[in-house]
């Protein structure tokens, strides 16, 4: 493998954004024919440092060659004559355009100036069946899933003959069996001789997919090992610069209802769900992405006015909320699955904490001074530097961002804390305390109901798991029992979809 | 128990000094110092107390209607039909006092502004209409009642206590003048320092975000609105009193210039930011430059066109600055 050409070189790259110095002196090599991975927490660097593989971004000092041609910064038509494709985050499809003339779009096969038709079609196939991928050629972008629109950015790379293809975070927004699909994708690629270097939190995937991992920490690098090098231990220490403890889950649960669900309709064709929480215990919902888990806290949370169900809170039979408003006033409340939806990013952490509620001392008069003071004095119980709180929140990474938004609901002192996906794209450090202070909201005696693409988290903070499948319940597994492990808990998941499909 | 918190973040705060972070945020002041510069060396008397006077009492209907479209900016809306509730209201002011008395005619003139703000309110909050079209539409229909009610000619009143809210003075300060003040300091305190302004911001800058914190999201768009008709009504009151005659057929300007003020203020198109000084800084601009092309002696047609390159520079520079701040 060490014996392989250099594909991408990258020789004392340094580059500010502002005050901001976001990458430091980094020199990297990218072998041929490797998957190389870049790990470190958010605003170490990562990205910045495949923006500037990708020529995206231009740098301050330093250069990048790939296969030993220099790459100029911002030149879009530089990088793809050195064969580099980029795969961001946010997905850059046409929604109006077809799958296919998507995955042509800018080099569209063409005879004498005119369209091509045929050929592409031909090619479109071509590609599909290579990578034995099913994607219905004439089909809208806007109607393909988040995975089937990634699939198709990168048959983009692959029609436009890409030698290196660069991802950022490809599997953050995919649930379990789309990143298997996508990681056969990339080894498949790997094993036509392409290079391929990404950025992912997942240390699971890091490990599973990669050949070479290169952790990047506060914009230098730190560490480049092949991955028989690493343990998911020894990356975590890399990263963060000191071990970091997950708290063991203490349950807290007692016997008292909080909620009492019977019935829950969200989709018209589905089992009604029903379920009851109790005050001092974390339920985790689980399930594929499309499973009914985000519908159904949604619809908890008064955001799918159709749905419909029976709710008891404390005892107290009520009606089923139709608008966040009736919901907020049943002590229920929804940590939103994306956090840019729940945070206004223009204002601080203090503004957001406080808007939809009255002030401390007064119903319709702000005091900046009192509020800046309650927002501050919670601050630390979920790892948030009080120092941040006036910083508008768009400017904070996505774990601060968390941070700020769980401190916000959980100051409404909610009996039923809804959390959805709360630990989605940040940092293993700020995971940590994200997922501590869910265990210390429920100590406080709150119901909290949580969800996460990732059960390994699920099951390292709650005291049982309810699997979603196709909109109801198909199973639930207690803590300490036989089938609380991730295997079982998957193919409960699995088994369950295959058996309603037949 | 877990780790004590550690301010995990590795992003630095953004310089203050940033010359573009200040540019963006004061650089329509330091224009209006200097358009005060040129105006006080281009001709003597600029700052005499009685040119200040007429400047502000000249500008008080659009300043009074600026304060109002700042809230409207700032909740992510927007109000084309404040000329027409202009025109109309000053015409039932003068029409209702002819036959009814100045009381009545005062308060028809606040109750048909009142209706046209919630009839847009409804539209826009209610039926989701893009706020364009809908203050497009009303203000048509608002103006074609304001000619059926006139039947197209102008009402004259000849009472002169019908001229006081536009011509009386208040220990020597023209009233409309006071009236501009009083609602530059009550806008701006509200949307600054009451819940209701805070909850504005938050539907303006992300309306996901506040019907998630249990906002009344629509209530609160549609009360915007309901402002800016309350103003524009007063604002025809007052420009009907000053000339002593009602018409449908004034106020064509008014929007846009509302609309010009609030925006060389810097308040931003795209909602969530903004404030009511910056407008007072916006209308002084508009003003001053008005004055100095009066005094000029240039030709009307001319301050046209620079009210224009001003408003588009302003909004182009706008969206430089931020562009620059947030790469």
């Amino acid at each position: 493998m060490s014996l392989a050409p250099i594909a991408v070189r990258c020789e004392g790259v340094d580059k500010s954004f502002g005050a901001t110095h976001a990458v430091k002196h980094v020199s990297l090599d990218v072998r041929e024919g490797s998957i190389h991975a870049l790990v470190g927490e958010n605003g170490a660097g990562k990205s910045t440092v495949l923006g500037v593989i990708s020529g995206r971004v231009a740098p301050d000092t330093g250069s990048v060659s790939v296969f030993g041609e220099q790459i100029r910064g911002g030149h879009p038509t530089d990088l793809r004559n050195a064969g580099i494709a980029t795969i961001y985050q946010e997905l850059t499809m046409v929604p109006a355009l077809t799958a296919e003339e998507n995955v042509f779009l800018g080099h569209l096969p063409a005879r004498r100036g005119l369209l091509d038709v045929r050929a592409r079609r031909r090619r479109f196939l071509e590609i599909c069946e290579d990578f034995g991928l099913s994607i219905q050629p004439e089909v809208p972008a806007r109607e393909l899933s988040v995975s089937q629109q990634q699939m198709v950015e990168i048959m983009r790379g692959v029609a436009a003959q890409a030698r290196v293809l660069l991802l950022d975070e490809p599997s953050a927004a995919l649930a379990e069996r789309e990143r298997e699909t996508l990681h056969e994708l990339l080894f498949t690629l790997q094993r036509r001789g392409s290079t391929i270097v990404f950025v992912s939190h997942n240390l699971d995937e890091v490990m599973g997919l990669a050949d070479r991992i290169t952790v990047m920490r506060d914009g230098a690098l730190v560490a480049d090992a092949d991955t028989n090098d690493w343990t998911k231990k020894s990356l975590i220490n890399r990263m963060v610069g000191h071990d970091v403890d997950f708290d063991e889950r203490q349950s807290t649960r007692t016997n008292d209802l909080v909620a009492k669900i019977t019935d829950v309709t969200v989709r018209p064709n589905a089992h009604p769900i029903s379920m009851d929480i109790r005050r001092g215990e974390i339920v985790g919902l689980w399930g594929l992405v499309g499973s009914g888990r985000t519908s159904f806290l949604k619809s908890l949370a008064g955001l799918m006015p159709s749905s419909a169900g029976s709710l008891e809170i404390d005892g107290q039979r009520a009606a089923w909320p139709g608008n966040p408003r009736d919901s907020q006033a049943l002590g229920i409340a929804l940590l939103p699955e994306d956090r840019r939806r729940g945070l206004v990013m223009q204002m601080d952490s203090v503004d957001n904490h406080w808007i939809g509620r009255h002030g401390p001392y007064s119903p319709s008069r702000i005091n900046r001074g009192h509020e800046e003071g309650v927002v501050k004095e919670a601050a630390p119980r979920f790892g948030f530097a009080p120092s941040r709180v006036r910083t508008p929140v768009g400017q904070l990474s996505g774990g601060n961002q968390q941070k700020a938004l769980l401190s916000k609901w959980a100051a409404r002192k909610p009996k039923l804390f809804l959390v959805d996906e709360p630990t989605r794209g940040i940092d293993v450090g700020a995971k940590a305390e994200v997922l501590n202070s869910l265990g210390r909201l429920a100590a406080d005696g709150a119901g909290v109901v949580v969800t996460s693409s990732e059960l390994e988290e699920v099951l390292g903070v709650c005291d049982r798991v309810l699997v979603f499948s196709r909109g109801s319940v198909v199973g639930e597994v207690p803590r300490g029992g036989a089938e609380f492990s991730v295997e079982s808990i998957l193919q409960l998941g699995f088994r369950a979809g295959e058996e309603d499909a037949l | 128990m877990s780790a004590p918190p550690k301010g995990t973040g590795t992003e630095t705060p953004r310089a203050k000094t940033d010359v573009a972070t200040l540019l963006l945020r004061y650089g329509m002041v330091l224009v209006l110092l200097a358009l005060i510069v040129a105006a006080v060396l281009l001709y003597n008397g600029f700052l005499a107390p009685a040119n200040i006077r007429d400047i502000l009492a000249q500008n008080a209907p659009v300043g009074i209607i600026a304060v109002a479209m700042t809230f409207v900016l700032i909740g992510a809306g927007f109000d084309l039909s404040v000329g027409a509730t202009f025109a109309l209201a000053g015409t039932v002011f003068a029409g209702v006092t002819l036959n009814y008395g100045l009381a009545a005619g005062a308060v028809a003139a606040l109750v048909a502004g009142l209706l046209a703000g919630l009839v847009n309110g409804f539209l826009v909050a209610g039926l989701n209409v893009n706020p364009f079209v809908a203050t497009l539409g009303s203000a048509s229909v608002i103006s074609g009642l304001a000619f059926i009610y006139s039947k197209s000619s102008p009402f004259i009143v000849e009472d002169i206590r019908f001229q006081y809210l536009g011509t009386a003075t208040l220990a020597g300060v023209p009233v409309p003048i006071l009236i501009l003040i009083g609602t530059f300091i009550v806008g701006s305190f509200v949307l600054a320092r009451t819940t209701y302004g805070r909850n504005l911001f938050a539907v303006g800058g992300n309306r996901e975000a506040a019907r998630l914190s249990g906002i009344p999201v629509r209530g609160l768009t549609a009360s915007t609105y309901v402002l800016t008709g309350l103003c524009a009504a007063l604002a025809g009151m007052i420009s009907a009193s000053r000339l002593g005659v009602g018409q449908a057929d004034v106020g064509a300007s008014v929007a846009l210039d509302a609309i010009a003020v609030v925006v060389i203020g810097g308040t931003s198109l795209l909602g969530g930011e903004g404030a009511v000084w910056r407008s007072a800084v916006g209308l002084l601009i508009l003003a001053t430059l008005t004055n100095v092309f009066f005094a000029l002696n240039v030709n009307q047609n001319w301050q046209l066109i620079a009210k224009g390159l001003i408003v588009v520079g302003a909004v182009a520079l706008d969206a430089h600055l931020r562009k620059r701040e947030s790469t």
